[in-house]
């Protein structure tokens, strides 16, 4: 499971990996990796590298379908480290603001 | 996405008021969580929650770092054996003290223990802070 969130935060590391995953999210249906190569200017040997780490980290499915490879955004996987972090910036502005108001009733 | 949660926040107070705040166990347990803490390298330290109040878990850890003004200890919760690090660091500014929180390591949590440890928080720490929140305005309105 370590393993699992370290790939996780690998493959969303890297900010063209970022840009890929976006695309991906906002797209309708499954892109290819050529649809994928064409809108962001890179070769498919580039993309396949960036696609891999990111199924790696289960954030992209990949479908083949004749010679062509088909691939899906798989967001529910970032949503765990989500919460962390979600639940931890409440946490410390809650006890942050705390902090403030003990100061200033600290006289 | 990020791994690290930092936050500025700038008191106007002097410098040693917020790190005694920050230090010291019996302060720590008014605005923070009832500690058992020592600024020491290498003490254990505990926060435990209101023992009126149900569901609330534990904090532990060791400190790394006690040197005014910059606070390091690891922190660890409940019964987990996750391990993240939380750093205080104070600066007097003109308009007083300026605090850096960081909590680094939040990609440490595995999965699954994810999972179960922000169910335990999802109430258990409401209640935390809810019961801080109300001991805080009582010990306003007793003073």
């Amino acid at each position: 499971m370590q393993d699992k969130i370290t790939r996780l935060f690998k493959a969303i590391a890297d900010p063209t990996r970022r840009d890929i995953f976006h695309a991906l999210v906002i797209a309708t249906s499954a892109l290819s990796i050529t649809q994928i190569s064409n809108q962001f200017e890179m070769t498919r040997q580039g993309i396949t590298k960036h696609i891999k780490t990111l199924e790696e980290a289960g954030l992209v499915y990949i479908k083949s379908e004749g010679r062509e490879r088909f691939c899906n955004a798989n967001p529910k996987e970032l949503q765990e480290v989500n919460k962390w972090l979600k639940f931890y910036e409440q946490f410390w502005d809650d006890k942050l603001g705390s902090l403030g108001d003990y100061l200033n009733n600290k006289v | 996405m990020k791994d690290v949660i930092k936050k500025e926040v700038v008191f106007n107070h002097a410098i040693d008021q917020v790190w005694n705040a920050i230090t010291k166990a019996e302060e720590i347990s008014t605005w923070f969580i009832p500690a058992d803490f020592k600024a020491e390298k290498g003490y254990k330290y505990l926060f435990t929650s209101p023992p009126n109040e149900k569901g609330c878990t534990t904090i532990g850890g060791e400190i790394l770092e006690a040197n005014p003004y910059l606070l390091i200890y690891t922190w660890i919760v409940g019964d987990t054996e996750t391990e993240t690090t939380v750093k205080w660091e104070l600066e007097s500014t003109s308009e007083g003290t300026k605090l850096t929180l960081e909590h680094s390591g939040i990609s440490n949590y595995a999965g699954e223990t994810a999972v179960a440890m922000f169910e335990s928080f999802n109430g258990g720490w409401d209640n935390c802070i809810n019961g801080l929140t109300s001991y805080l305005k009582e010990e306003v309105n007793a003073g």
